[in-house]
Protein backbone atom coordinates (compact mmCIF):
# COMPACT_ATOMS: atom_id res chain seq x y z
CA UNK A 1 0.00 0.00 0.00
CA UNK A 2 1.35 3.40 -0.92
CA UNK A 3 0.02 6.94 -1.23
CA UNK A 4 0.29 9.25 -4.20
CA UNK A 5 -0.76 12.81 -5.03
CA UNK A 6 -3.89 13.02 -7.16
CA UNK A 7 -3.56 14.10 -10.78
CA UNK A 8 -3.74 17.87 -11.22
CA UNK A 9 -6.53 18.08 -13.76
CA UNK A 10 -8.58 21.20 -14.45
CA UNK A 11 -11.11 20.50 -11.74
CA UNK A 12 -8.39 19.91 -9.18
CA UNK A 13 -6.65 23.18 -10.06
CA UNK A 14 -9.85 25.20 -9.71
CA UNK A 15 -10.73 23.45 -6.46
CA UNK A 16 -7.21 23.99 -5.12
CA UNK A 17 -7.83 27.72 -5.46
CA UNK A 18 -10.91 27.41 -3.26
CA UNK A 19 -9.08 25.24 -0.74
CA UNK A 20 -6.40 27.93 -0.48
CA UNK A 21 -8.89 30.77 0.12
CA UNK A 22 -8.23 32.27 3.60
CA UNK A 23 -11.97 32.10 4.37
CA UNK A 24 -11.83 28.29 4.22
CA UNK A 25 -9.04 28.13 6.78
CA UNK A 26 -10.66 30.75 9.04
CA UNK A 27 -14.05 29.03 9.05
CA UNK A 28 -12.50 25.61 9.62
CA UNK A 29 -10.40 26.85 12.53
CA UNK A 30 -13.47 28.37 14.17
CA UNK A 31 -15.41 25.13 13.62
CA UNK A 32 -12.60 23.08 15.13
CA UNK A 33 -13.12 24.96 18.42
CA UNK A 34 -16.90 25.06 18.14
CA UNK A 35 -19.57 23.27 20.13
CA UNK A 36 -22.06 21.05 18.26
CA UNK A 37 -24.66 23.83 18.51
CA UNK A 38 -22.26 26.34 16.96
CA UNK A 39 -21.59 23.86 14.16
CA UNK A 40 -25.34 23.67 13.50
CA UNK A 41 -25.39 27.48 13.32
CA UNK A 42 -22.65 27.42 10.68
CA UNK A 43 -24.44 24.65 8.78
CA UNK A 44 -27.69 26.62 8.67
CA UNK A 45 -26.14 29.94 7.67
CA UNK A 46 -23.82 28.54 4.99
CA UNK A 47 -26.78 26.96 3.21
CA UNK A 48 -29.45 29.46 4.14
CA UNK A 49 -31.34 32.05 2.14
CA UNK A 50 -30.95 35.02 4.46
CA UNK A 51 -27.65 36.85 4.33
CA UNK A 52 -28.36 39.54 6.91
CA UNK A 53 -27.19 38.68 10.42
CA UNK A 54 -30.19 39.80 12.49
CA UNK A 55 -32.37 36.96 11.30
CA UNK A 56 -29.80 34.40 12.38
CA UNK A 57 -29.17 36.13 15.69
CA UNK A 58 -32.89 35.85 16.40
CA UNK A 59 -32.97 32.22 15.25
CA UNK A 60 -30.22 31.12 17.66
CA UNK A 61 -31.12 32.67 21.02
CA UNK A 62 -29.03 30.18 22.99
CA UNK A 63 -25.88 31.24 21.09
CA UNK A 64 -26.45 34.85 20.11
CA UNK A 65 -29.42 36.07 22.15
CA UNK A 66 -29.43 38.93 24.62
CA UNK A 67 -29.14 36.59 27.57
CA UNK A 68 -25.86 35.09 26.37
CA UNK A 69 -23.03 36.85 28.21
CA UNK A 70 -20.02 38.35 26.50
CA UNK A 71 -17.07 35.99 26.51
CA UNK A 72 -15.21 33.46 24.38
CA UNK A 73 -18.28 31.34 23.58
CA UNK A 74 -20.36 34.25 22.37
CA UNK A 75 -17.38 35.69 20.50
CA UNK A 76 -16.91 32.38 18.70
CA UNK A 77 -20.61 32.25 17.80
CA UNK A 78 -20.40 35.76 16.38
CA UNK A 79 -17.22 34.98 14.46
CA UNK A 80 -18.77 31.80 13.06
CA UNK A 81 -21.86 33.72 12.00
CA UNK A 82 -19.68 36.26 10.21
CA UNK A 83 -17.56 33.64 8.42
CA UNK A 84 -20.62 31.59 7.49
CA UNK A 85 -22.36 34.64 6.02
CA UNK A 86 -19.24 35.31 3.93
CA UNK A 87 -19.58 31.79 2.55
CA UNK A 88 -23.30 32.24 1.90
CA UNK A 89 -22.68 35.47 0.01
CA UNK A 90 -20.44 33.74 -2.54
CA UNK A 91 -23.36 32.53 -4.67
CA UNK A 92 -24.89 29.11 -5.00
CA UNK A 93 -22.28 27.17 -6.98
CA UNK A 94 -19.23 28.69 -5.34
CA UNK A 95 -20.53 28.38 -1.82
CA UNK A 96 -21.21 24.71 -2.40
CA UNK A 97 -17.52 24.25 -3.20
CA UNK A 98 -16.53 26.35 -0.19
CA UNK A 99 -18.67 24.23 2.10
CA UNK A 100 -16.98 21.06 0.89
CA UNK A 101 -13.53 22.58 1.25
CA UNK A 102 -14.34 23.76 4.78
CA UNK A 103 -15.43 20.29 5.90
CA UNK A 104 -12.21 18.84 4.50
CA UNK A 105 -10.08 21.50 6.17
CA UNK A 106 -11.91 20.99 9.46
CA UNK A 107 -11.25 17.25 9.22
CA UNK A 108 -7.56 17.88 8.56
CA UNK A 109 -7.27 20.29 11.50
CA UNK A 110 -8.93 17.88 13.93
CA UNK A 111 -6.79 14.96 12.74
CA UNK A 112 -3.59 17.02 13.00
CA UNK A 113 -4.28 17.54 16.69
CA UNK A 114 -3.88 13.79 17.14
CA UNK A 115 -1.15 12.90 14.67
CA UNK A 116 0.60 16.21 13.92
CA UNK A 117 0.50 18.35 10.79
CA UNK A 118 3.10 16.28 8.95
CA UNK A 119 1.00 13.13 9.09
CA UNK A 120 -2.08 14.63 7.47
CA UNK A 121 -2.29 14.87 3.67
CA UNK A 122 -4.96 16.04 1.23
CA UNK A 123 -6.24 14.78 -2.14
CA UNK A 124 -4.28 11.54 -2.13
CA UNK A 125 -4.73 8.27 -3.96
CA UNK A 126 -3.96 4.95 -2.37
CA UNK A 127 -2.27 2.36 -4.55
CA UNK A 128 -2.32 -1.41 -4.02
CA UNK A 129 -0.38 -4.06 -5.91
CA UNK A 130 -2.41 -5.54 -8.73
CA UNK A 131 -5.42 -3.29 -8.14
CA UNK A 132 -6.57 -0.62 -10.57
CA UNK A 133 -6.28 2.82 -9.02
CA UNK A 134 -9.51 4.57 -8.06
CA UNK A 135 -10.20 7.72 -10.07
CA UNK A 136 -11.20 9.85 -7.13
CA UNK A 137 -8.61 10.68 -4.49
CA UNK A 138 -9.38 10.55 -0.79
CA UNK A 139 -10.10 13.97 0.69
CA UNK A 140 -7.85 13.53 3.72
CA UNK A 141 -5.38 10.83 4.66
CA UNK A 142 -3.24 10.09 7.67
CA UNK A 143 -0.04 8.51 6.45
CA UNK A 144 1.80 6.74 9.23
CA UNK A 145 3.61 3.42 9.15
CA UNK A 146 1.24 0.75 10.40
CA UNK A 147 -1.53 3.23 11.27
CA UNK A 148 -2.83 4.75 8.06
CA UNK A 149 -6.28 6.32 7.77
CA UNK A 150 -8.38 7.50 4.83
CA UNK A 151 -11.30 9.92 4.95
CA UNK A 152 -13.89 11.17 2.55
CA UNK A 153 -15.82 14.25 3.59
CA UNK A 154 -19.41 15.27 2.86
CA UNK A 155 -21.35 18.41 3.62
CA UNK A 156 -24.64 16.61 4.14
CA UNK A 157 -26.09 13.16 4.68
CA UNK A 158 -27.36 13.18 1.11
CA UNK A 159 -23.74 12.90 0.00
CA UNK A 160 -23.57 9.39 1.43
CA UNK A 161 -23.88 6.88 -1.40
CA UNK A 162 -22.87 3.37 -2.33
CA UNK A 163 -19.97 4.53 -4.51
CA UNK A 164 -18.16 6.30 -1.70
CA UNK A 165 -18.90 3.52 0.77
CA UNK A 166 -17.58 0.92 -1.69
CA UNK A 167 -14.43 2.93 -2.34
CA UNK A 168 -13.64 3.22 1.36
CA UNK A 169 -14.42 -0.41 2.08
CA UNK A 170 -12.45 -1.61 -0.94
CA UNK A 171 -9.40 0.36 0.20
CA UNK A 172 -9.66 -1.12 3.68
CA UNK A 173 -9.99 -4.61 2.22
CA UNK A 174 -7.09 -4.24 -0.20
CA UNK A 175 -4.90 -2.98 2.64
CA UNK A 176 -5.81 -6.03 4.71
CA UNK A 177 -4.84 -8.27 1.78
CA UNK A 178 -1.39 -6.69 1.99
CA UNK A 179 -1.32 -7.20 5.76
CA UNK A 180 -1.60 -3.45 6.25
CA UNK A 181 -4.00 -1.60 8.51
CA UNK A 182 -6.04 1.16 6.91
CA UNK A 183 -8.82 2.69 9.00
CA UNK A 184 -11.45 4.34 6.85
CA UNK A 185 -14.19 6.81 7.67
CA UNK A 186 -16.76 9.10 6.12
CA UNK A 187 -16.95 12.52 7.74
CA UNK A 188 -20.39 14.08 7.34
CA UNK A 189 -21.13 17.63 8.48
CA UNK A 190 -24.69 16.68 9.27
CA UNK A 191 -26.67 15.17 12.12
CA UNK A 192 -26.19 11.54 13.01
CA UNK A 193 -29.93 10.97 12.70
CA UNK A 194 -29.90 12.15 9.08
CA UNK A 195 -26.86 9.99 8.33
CA UNK A 196 -28.63 6.94 9.74
CA UNK A 197 -31.65 7.54 7.51
CA UNK A 198 -29.42 7.87 4.46
CA UNK A 199 -27.39 4.78 5.35
CA UNK A 200 -30.54 2.68 5.57
CA UNK A 201 -30.93 3.15 1.82
CA UNK A 202 -27.38 2.06 0.91
CA UNK A 203 -26.31 -1.46 0.07
CA UNK A 204 -22.51 -1.15 0.07
CA UNK A 205 -20.64 -2.85 2.92
CA UNK A 206 -19.94 -0.43 5.74
CA UNK A 207 -19.18 -2.50 8.82
CA UNK A 208 -15.53 -1.46 8.59
CA UNK A 209 -16.25 2.18 7.81
CA UNK A 210 -16.79 4.71 10.56
CA UNK A 211 -19.37 7.42 10.03
CA UNK A 212 -18.29 10.60 11.80
CA UNK A 213 -21.29 12.90 12.05
CA UNK A 214 -21.49 16.51 13.17
CA UNK A 215 -22.04 15.61 16.82
CA UNK A 216 -18.95 13.42 17.00
CA UNK A 217 -16.39 15.36 14.96
CA UNK A 218 -14.14 15.79 17.97
CA UNK A 219 -13.51 12.05 17.95
CA UNK A 220 -11.18 12.71 15.04
CA UNK A 221 -8.73 14.45 17.31
CA UNK A 222 -9.44 12.48 20.46
CA UNK A 223 -8.90 8.92 19.40
CA UNK A 224 -9.48 8.08 15.81
CA UNK A 225 -12.49 7.73 13.61
CA UNK A 226 -14.22 5.15 15.75
CA UNK A 227 -14.02 2.37 13.20
CA UNK A 228 -14.02 -1.18 14.51
CA UNK A 229 -10.65 -1.88 16.03
CA UNK A 230 -9.88 1.79 16.58
CA UNK A 231 -8.41 2.75 19.93
CA UNK B 1 -48.80 35.73 15.06
CA UNK B 2 -46.42 33.99 17.40
CA UNK B 3 -47.12 30.82 19.30
CA UNK B 4 -47.05 31.16 23.05
CA UNK B 5 -46.76 27.57 24.21
CA UNK B 6 -44.29 24.82 23.41
CA UNK B 7 -47.10 22.78 21.85
CA UNK B 8 -48.12 25.60 19.53
CA UNK B 9 -44.54 26.34 18.56
CA UNK B 10 -43.93 22.73 17.61
CA UNK B 11 -47.21 22.57 15.72
CA UNK B 12 -46.26 25.62 13.69
CA UNK B 13 -42.79 24.21 13.09
CA UNK B 14 -44.23 20.91 11.88
CA UNK B 15 -46.58 22.71 9.48
CA UNK B 16 -43.60 24.57 8.01
CA UNK B 17 -41.64 21.32 7.93
CA UNK B 18 -44.44 19.72 5.90
CA UNK B 19 -44.17 22.56 3.37
CA UNK B 20 -40.40 22.07 3.22
CA UNK B 21 -40.93 18.34 2.66
CA UNK B 22 -43.26 19.08 -0.25
CA UNK B 23 -40.60 21.21 -1.91
CA UNK B 24 -37.95 18.53 -1.35
CA UNK B 25 -40.23 15.90 -2.90
CA UNK B 26 -39.80 17.65 -6.25
CA UNK B 27 -36.55 15.68 -6.60
CA UNK B 28 -38.22 12.45 -7.63
CA UNK B 29 -35.11 10.28 -7.27
CA UNK B 30 -34.96 11.22 -3.59
CA UNK B 31 -38.66 10.88 -2.81
CA UNK B 32 -38.26 7.92 -0.46
CA UNK B 33 -35.22 9.39 1.28
CA UNK B 34 -37.00 12.72 1.69
CA UNK B 35 -39.98 11.10 3.36
CA UNK B 36 -37.89 8.81 5.56
CA UNK B 37 -35.82 11.80 6.65
CA UNK B 38 -38.89 13.90 7.29
CA UNK B 39 -40.50 11.11 9.29
CA UNK B 40 -37.39 10.55 11.43
CA UNK B 41 -37.13 14.19 12.41
CA UNK B 42 -40.88 14.55 12.99
CA UNK B 43 -40.60 11.68 15.44
CA UNK B 44 -37.75 13.48 17.20
CA UNK B 45 -39.64 16.76 17.46
CA UNK B 46 -42.60 14.92 18.94
CA UNK B 47 -40.37 13.79 21.80
CA UNK B 48 -39.60 17.30 23.04
CA UNK B 49 -40.30 17.32 26.78
CA UNK B 50 -42.90 19.77 27.88
CA UNK B 51 -44.74 19.70 24.60
CA UNK B 52 -47.61 17.90 26.27
CA UNK B 53 -47.59 20.21 29.26
CA UNK B 54 -48.41 23.23 27.12
CA UNK B 55 -46.44 25.60 29.31
CA UNK B 56 -45.65 29.19 28.33
CA UNK B 57 -42.79 29.73 25.97
CA UNK B 58 -39.94 32.20 26.43
CA UNK B 59 -40.58 35.04 23.93
CA UNK B 60 -37.03 34.71 22.55
CA UNK B 61 -37.63 31.04 21.77
CA UNK B 62 -41.02 31.84 20.28
CA UNK B 63 -39.41 34.44 18.03
CA UNK B 64 -36.63 31.99 17.08
CA UNK B 65 -39.17 29.43 15.90
CA UNK B 66 -41.04 32.05 13.91
CA UNK B 67 -37.81 33.22 12.32
CA UNK B 68 -36.84 29.63 11.49
CA UNK B 69 -40.21 29.07 9.82
CA UNK B 70 -39.74 32.25 7.81
CA UNK B 71 -36.30 31.07 6.67
CA UNK B 72 -37.61 27.66 5.63
CA UNK B 73 -40.50 29.23 3.70
CA UNK B 74 -37.98 31.28 1.69
CA UNK B 75 -36.37 28.15 0.29
CA UNK B 76 -37.53 27.45 -3.24
CA UNK B 77 -34.73 25.20 -4.50
CA UNK B 78 -35.72 21.57 -3.85
CA UNK B 79 -32.10 20.49 -3.41
CA UNK B 80 -31.63 23.06 -0.68
CA UNK B 81 -34.96 21.96 0.78
CA UNK B 82 -33.59 18.42 1.13
CA UNK B 83 -30.55 19.76 3.00
CA UNK B 84 -32.83 21.85 5.21
CA UNK B 85 -34.96 18.85 6.09
CA UNK B 86 -32.01 18.00 8.29
CA UNK B 87 -31.07 21.54 9.32
CA UNK B 88 -34.56 22.79 10.23
CA UNK B 89 -35.27 20.36 13.07
CA UNK B 90 -31.77 20.74 14.47
CA UNK B 91 -32.21 24.50 14.71
CA UNK B 92 -35.69 24.10 16.18
CA UNK B 93 -34.46 21.67 18.82
CA UNK B 94 -31.57 23.95 19.79
CA UNK B 95 -33.96 26.88 20.16
CA UNK B 96 -36.13 24.75 22.43
CA UNK B 97 -33.13 23.87 24.58
CA UNK B 98 -32.86 20.33 23.25
CA UNK B 99 -29.95 18.34 21.85
CA UNK B 100 -30.67 17.35 18.24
Amino acid sequence: MRFQDAARDGRAIVYAGIQADPLVKRAAMLLAEATPAQRVLARAVMNGETTEPMGWIEMFPTLLGGSVPAGPERARSEALLGASLEVAERGEQVRSQFRGAIVEELTAILLARRVGDAGVRRERRILFDGVRTEIHPYDVTVEREGAAEAYDCKWGARGINDDVLHQLDDARGHAAEEDETLRVALVVFDAERSCEVRLERQYAPRDGTAIVALESLDRLSAGGPGAPGAP
Amino acid sequence: MSANTVDEAIERALEAYARLTERAEEIEDEWSYVNDLSSAWRDRLALVPGSSAGGPLDPAIDAAIDRLIDEADRITDPHRAIDWLSTFPQVALLALGETP
